[in-house]
């Protein structure tokens, strides 16, 4: 927490001062307060008991407190308006340095960045990439100009087989000797995965 | 003040007013009687027992079955709170004045200081005063807290580096700077 006395400045100091008034001054009204209500009571009583001066003189003595507490309300709204207005300033303050620091801060960057340094840094970028393009020009140039009439000449051969239709057979079928073929070849399969199904059973059960 | 306090069964059962010397009884008995002494100023909101006063009120005084506590025993009973952390002697009083601790100064710190946080006075200037008696704590659980006990949990709060105490320019009295971070 470090240096902890460096915590408390000379403005809090007197905001505790303000402070600690308000409080004598609520402390002394709540003792007004309790008085006149006694006089209230005195008063009562020396009605009560048929002196009139007395009574008077407690009610007096009652306005007057009054007139005290009245006067003490104002001085406590003083007091709280310059403490608020201590501790506003005192943000203010704060927002104020920390503008300042934030504007320190970019200036600092700013001088980082000079304008002749990013306009040198833009020329240089510029040129990387002039450069870069120059070589992938002769690159790929190298390519085009040995290969690129063979590549073309290919894919039009592919795409021409693939355009041919199929050839018309020459030779006439017989097609009779390949049914039987395939209907004999067909009914030899059948029975053959018969025969395995019924053995999968067999061995299953 | 005014509502009353609703006494366990106990407190009308006559041998509860007089120490037992059997140890283990005696310290169910001492228990007993810390658990009410507690309750009693939680419910009453009361901070601060002088024991020779005490005995004349209805806590140890119990008219109804005409027993009542010695004042021995009760300093026996705080005692054996102040072991336990519930209670404190005020050392200057020599036994006939002690805080009780319904809920201990560490409590009392966390309370008031997620008040501060909550309330946004993190970094406001506060009396001690205020904090106990005045209008901005009104209704809160520490308003009226006794000054004791408030200054140790303030106290606490400084150790841990959330507030600092100081002085005004002129008077005694303190205030408190709150630093902030929660808990």
């Amino acid at each position: 927490m470090g240096n902890k006395t460096s915590k408390i400045t000379s403005q809090d100091r007197a905001i505790l001062d303000l402070k600690i008034q308000r409080d004598k001054l609520i402390q002394y009204q709540k003792k007004l307060q309790v008085i006149s209500d006694k006089e209230t009571e005195i008063a009562k009583q020396a009605l009560r008991n048929g002196n009139k001066r007395g009574a008077l003189l407690a009610l007096k003595k009652k306005k007057y407190q009054e007139q005290l507490l009245k006067k003490t309300d104002s001085q406590l709204l003083n007091l709280e308006e310059l403490t608020q207005s201590i501790e506003f300033a005192l943000v203010e303050k704060d927002v104020l340095s920390g503008l300042e620091l934030g504007n320190n801060i970019l200036k600092e960057i700013h001088k980082e960045m000079t304008i002749e340094k990013v306009e040198k840094l833009m020329e240089d970028t510029a040129d990387a990439i002039a450069y870069q393009n120059e070589i992938e020009e002769l690159l790929s140039g190298k390519i085009t100009r040995e290969d690129e009439d063979e590549i073309l000449e290919e894919l039009r051969q592919i795409e021409e087989e693939q355009l041919e239709f199929p050839r018309i057979p020459t030779t006439p079928l017989n097609i009779a000797d390949v049914e039987i073929q395939s209907t004999s070849q067909q009914k030899a399969k059948s029975e053959t995965v018969q025969k395995e199904t019924k053995k999968l059973e067999v061995t299953l059960i | 003040m005014t509502d009353l306090f609703n006494f366990p069964s106990i407190h009308n059962f006559p041998p509860f007013y007089t120490l037992q010397t059997q140890p283990t009884t005696r310290q169910t008995q001492i228990a007993l009687w810390s658990e009410i002494i507690l309750a009693y100023f939680m419910h009453h909101k009361l901070y601060r027992l002088e024991l020779s006063e005490s005995l004349n009120g209805e806590l140890f005084d119990n008219k109804g079955i005409k027993r009542r506590l010695k004042l021995g025993t009760l300093q026996c009973i705080i005692d054996a709170m102040v072991k336990q952390g519930t209670a404190e002697w005020d050392l200057q009083s020599k036994k006939n004045v002690a805080l009780i601790y319904w809920r201990k100064p560490e409590e009392w710190a966390t309370i008031i200081n997620n008040w501060v946080f909550n309330s946004g006075m993190t970094n406001s200037i506060l009396t001690v005063y205020e904090i106990a008696h005045g209008d901005i704590t009104e209704g809160l659980d520490f308003h009226g807290l006794d000054q004791t006990i408030l200054l140790k949990s303030l106290d606490i709060l400084v150790k841990r580096g959330l507030a600092q105490l100081f002085q005004g320019t002129s008077t005694e009295d303190m205030g408190v700077k709150f630093f902030g971070t929660n808990g």
